[in-house]
């Protein structure tokens, strides 16, 4: 028979007789509500199992307590039943018997010995069952609660719509504890109470195994057991994945990990916060595993700054390889012909001097003089921003000699433009590192000496500013627009001067010095803005002793439009700061001090027209030279009022004029069409070197290279050309000059540190192969 | 930004510069003027000898790094500079 068991509900006004169990052991039943009449019933509860019909076949607790109702029912089961059987047949029981007896647990164990037959009967009769008089009577014993036979009905309510949302009430009750597995120890402890029964047990035991053989008594008997059916069983499960994976432990590797590990533990100790700091090292040392980064974008990584600094740092080395052998020129690197590769300092030197050797003796079997000197065109500073533009002042940086600051802007009146200021490092010529536009051109500039970063402007509406050219900013730091006392006239000279020895604590340190065409020599100073105080106004000096040249007035009828004289350069002493020479436009060097601002110390008359440079000697402190535009350039001597020394060699207004740093006889010059060097040692008749300049270019400024034997030259058309004196000694002949004070020497070093070790390897084209 | 492209176009058209190629850490050019396929062939050359030469660097000191890799040849130089994100590589030939 099946039996399906099937959940049912408590319906509280019938006589319900659907619990088997006790009242204790069933708490929320409600069939218990009334307590057993004094009958301590110990069943084990079940729940209920019915079958197909409705009827109730829940295996029932074999003890029944009530004797004589077990007694009654003795009779009536021996009667009907047909598998009762004797004492030793029970071991033999069917397999049902022996799950009932299971169900009835550890209690009916003890009462198979007390011979009760009903255990295997009852619950045969139950399974068979299908009279209902039958399982009444049986309830009667096991039922306290009423005695009325009433057909057990269990509504089995099937579940309906409106069931759904009522509310159940559920009973959760703790369940007795079922015993499912009970393993009693198969050795008991010496010390334990049940000891000496065990040890009587075994020895029994050992008795009995020793009486067992041979005894008649005890035979033997086999038994087949059924082999459970084996089975197999597959499982599959996905293919595992297996990657080589292998790393090197490098030096730098491990370094990098320790490194960063490190820095975990270390934080550990200085940290206050225990806890904290124990979870930040564990979490810093987490990552020894690569971190993955996110792929940075790539426009990302061309806007990064370690771009813009390796972009810089190539093109420096891509203009290195094509510029090399000017570079090296111009740092007087020997170049050697016909080498390739020269690694070792210490061999080029070697080499040289051998050739060096090789060529005196060779010079001295030659019956020719020695070599002319000339001038090598090594590169020029330009680029598009700058052609077509009038270079009008060349500065050299002075603390580091390889800037060079150059000032674009036109001389004269009717085309001006915004006026360029590019900064330029000899790394790079074809770029300027800095560039700055203002809005006139520029007519002067000059770097500070005392902080070397700070570029001094002078532009043609008369306006100076200063940049600093260390930050990228277009802009100056301090214009001088707003000053009430600003020039009104082009900024012819601008220049920082260190007044050392100066009386007053105010004027000691730099100054910036300005003169412009407005008659003034002014000194500017920081004080709440720009602002400047007058050196000297430059006033227009009656001159009876020269005669008007042609085109220009008589003074004396004519009405001054100023009592001022333009000015258009100065120079201060190298020595003594306090004195300065002033170049006017009448052709006036005036000698002023700067205690005197109302009164010239002197004036030098000779210039017939403007005077456009005059610098000190840098070796002779006494004599200096002016150049202006009646193509002339004279040689002064301080205390002299007439030029020592006049020169001239092309009808051509001469702009600048600057002294050689290295050889006190030596001088450049540019004119409007070529460029010479001067040696007073040599001749003083003729330049020793004359380079014309291109055809429609006009030459306009000049500038020494302070430490190398290089000229540079700046022209109208916005090119700075770079030249090489080669073969130029200053002439050690007789010096007829004797009013030119000694030493006149040679002040030509060419030690060895001074040459600069910027290039290590030497890539010399050979040109013979 | 503007700077760095007027930068990049300089260096492009100085003397001798036969190309220039930025790739980034995978190999993948950002900008180039050579085709395609020299562009992959250089970056994946150079940048495995600028590991090992960042390496070989790096070993002996590790607190060393390698700035700048030259490579000169018969008839051109590489230029290397290396980093961590991208890689940039001009060839130049010096005597032209």
């Amino acid at each position: 028979t099946e039996m399906a068991p099937t959940v049912t509900r408590s319906q509280p006004n019938r006589a319900y007789l659907g619990c088997s169990g006790t009242g204790a052991s069933c708490p929320g039943c409600a069939s218990h509500k009334s307590p057993s009449t004094a009958k301590s019933e110990t069943y084990i509860s079940l729940s209920q199992v019915l079958d197909e019909n409705g009827k109730d076949v829940t295996p029932r607790p074999v003890y029944q307590p009530d004797p004589a109702a077990v007694q009654s029912k003795h009779s009536k089961i021996f009667a009907s039943d047909t598998s009762g059987g004797t004492m030793s047949d029970f071991y033999s029981t069917t397999y049902q018997t022996t799950t009932n007896a299971s169900f009835a647990g550890a209690f009916t164990r003890s009462l198979f010995g007390s011979g009760s037959v009903s255990i295997g009967s009852q619950s045969i009769m139950e399974s068979m069952s299908e009279e209902i008089e039958d399982p009444s009577s049986k309830r009667d014993n096991s039922i306290s609660l009423s005695d009325v036979q009433v057909k057990r009905e269990e509504v089995k309510e099937l579940i309906q719509e409106e069931m759904l949302d009522d509310m159940v009430d559920l009973y959760l009750v703790e369940s007795d504890t079922l015993c499912l597995l009970d393993m009693p120890a198969i050795s008991v402890s010496v010390d334990s109470m049940e000891a000496e029964s065990v040890k009587e047990r075994n020895s029994r035991y050992t008795e009995l195994c020793k009486n067992r053989t041979g005894n008649d008594k005890y035979m033997g008997r086999s038994m087949q057991t059924f082999n459970g059916a084996s089975k197999t069983k597959e499982v599959q499960s996905e293919a595992i994945t297996m990657a080589d994976a292998a790393t090197i432990a490098n030096n730098w590797d491990m370094y990098d990990s320790f490194c960063s590990a490190g820095q975990g533990e270390v934080d550990l100790s200085t940290d206050t916060d225990k806890a904290m700091s124990s979870s930040s090292s564990r979490m810093e040392m987490e990552p020894f595993v690569v971190p993955s980064e996110s792929k940075p974008d790539p426009e990302l990584i061309l806007q990064s700054e370690e771009f813009q600094q390796h972009l810089f740092v190539m093109e420096r080395i891509i203009l290195e390889n094509i510029y090399q052998p000017k570079l090296a020129a111009y740092r007087q690197l020997p170049t050697l012909e016909g080498m390739v590769l020269l690694k070792c300092w210490n061999h080029v030197t070697e080499q040289l001097s051998k050739q060096k050797r090789l060529r005196r003796e060779e010079s001295s079997l030659d019956e020719e003089g020695p070599p002319t000197p000339a001038l090598e065109r090594l590169w020029s500073f330009s680029c598009e921003l700058t052609t077509g533009r009038n270079v009008s002042s060349m500065a050299w940086n002075k603390r580091n000699p390889d800037l060079l600051a150059v000032g674009y802007g036109q001389f004269a009146f009717k085309d001006q433009k915004p006026g360029l200021v590019c900064c330029w490092s000899l790394k790079n010529p074809s770029w300027p590192e800095r560039i700055f536009t203002c809005q006139s051109g520029v007519t002067a500039l000059d770097f500070s000496a005392s902080s070397a970063s700070m570029l001094a402007v002078g532009m043609h509406d008369g306006t100076i500013a200063t940049y600093n050219v260390q930050s990228r900013e277009k802009t100056p730091v301090i214009d001088s627009s707003d000053c009430v006392h600003k020039h009104t006239s082009p900024v012819w000279q601008v220049r920082w001067i260190n007044h050392e020895r100066a009386l007053s604590g105010e004027d000691k340190g730099e100054a910036l010095i300005s003169v412009s065409a407005d008659g003034r020599i002014s000194k500017w100073f920081l004080r709440k803005g720009l602002d400047c105080i007058d050196l000297m106004k430059l006033k227009r000096t009656r001159n009876d002793r020269f005669k008007r040249q042609v085109g220009e007035k008589e003074r004396k009828s004519e009405a001054l439009i100023s009592r001022q004289a333009p000015g258009l350069c100065f120079d201060f002493h190298p020595t003594d700061s306090n004195i300065y020479l002033a170049g006017t436009e009448e052709g006036h060097i005036h000698k002023c001090s700067c205690s005197y601002n109302e009164q010239f110390l002197e004036t030098y008359q000779a210039h017939k027209g403007p005077l456009y440079r005059i610098t000190w000697s840098p070796f002779c402190s006494d004599v200096f030279l002016s150049c202006s535009s009646d193509w002339t350039i004279q040689l002064w001597r301080q205390d002299l009022f007439t030029p020592v020394l006049g020169f001239m060699s092309t009808q051509r207004a001469v702009y600048d004029v600057m002294w050689s740093p290295k050889w006190a006889t030596v001088f450049g010059a540019v004119n409007e069409g070529r460029m010479e060097i001067w040696d007073l040692g040599a001749s003083i008749l003729d330049p020793t070197i004359v380079n014309p300049a291109s055809p429609g270019v006009k030459l306009t400024s000049l500038l020494f290279a302070t430490e190398t034997d290089c000229v540079l030259v700046g022209d109208s058309d916005g090119q700075v050309s770079v030249y090489q004196l080669k073969n130029f000694t200053a002439g050690e002949g007789t010096q007829d000059v004797s009013i030119l004070q000694p030493p006149m020497r040679l002040v030509k070093s060419m030690s060895a540190d001074r040459r600069r070790l910027g290039l290590f390897w030497f890539y010399i084209e050979n040109k013979n192969v | 930004q503007a700077e760095v492209e007027e930068t990049l176009k300089r260096i492009q058209t100085h003397k001798g510069v036969i190309g220039t190629i930025v790739v980034n850490a995978e190999g993948i050019p950002i900008r180039t003027t050579l085709d395609n396929s020299t562009t992959v062939q250089y970056a994946g050359l150079l940048h495995q000898l600028t590991m090992k030469a960042r390496s070989t660097v790096r070993d002996i000191d590790p607190q060393n790094d390698l700035t700048f890799l030259r490579i000169r040849s018969k008839k051109h130089e590489i230029m290397v500079a290396p980093d961590k994100e991208y890689m940039l590589i001009v060839i130049q030939n010096p005597s032209e």
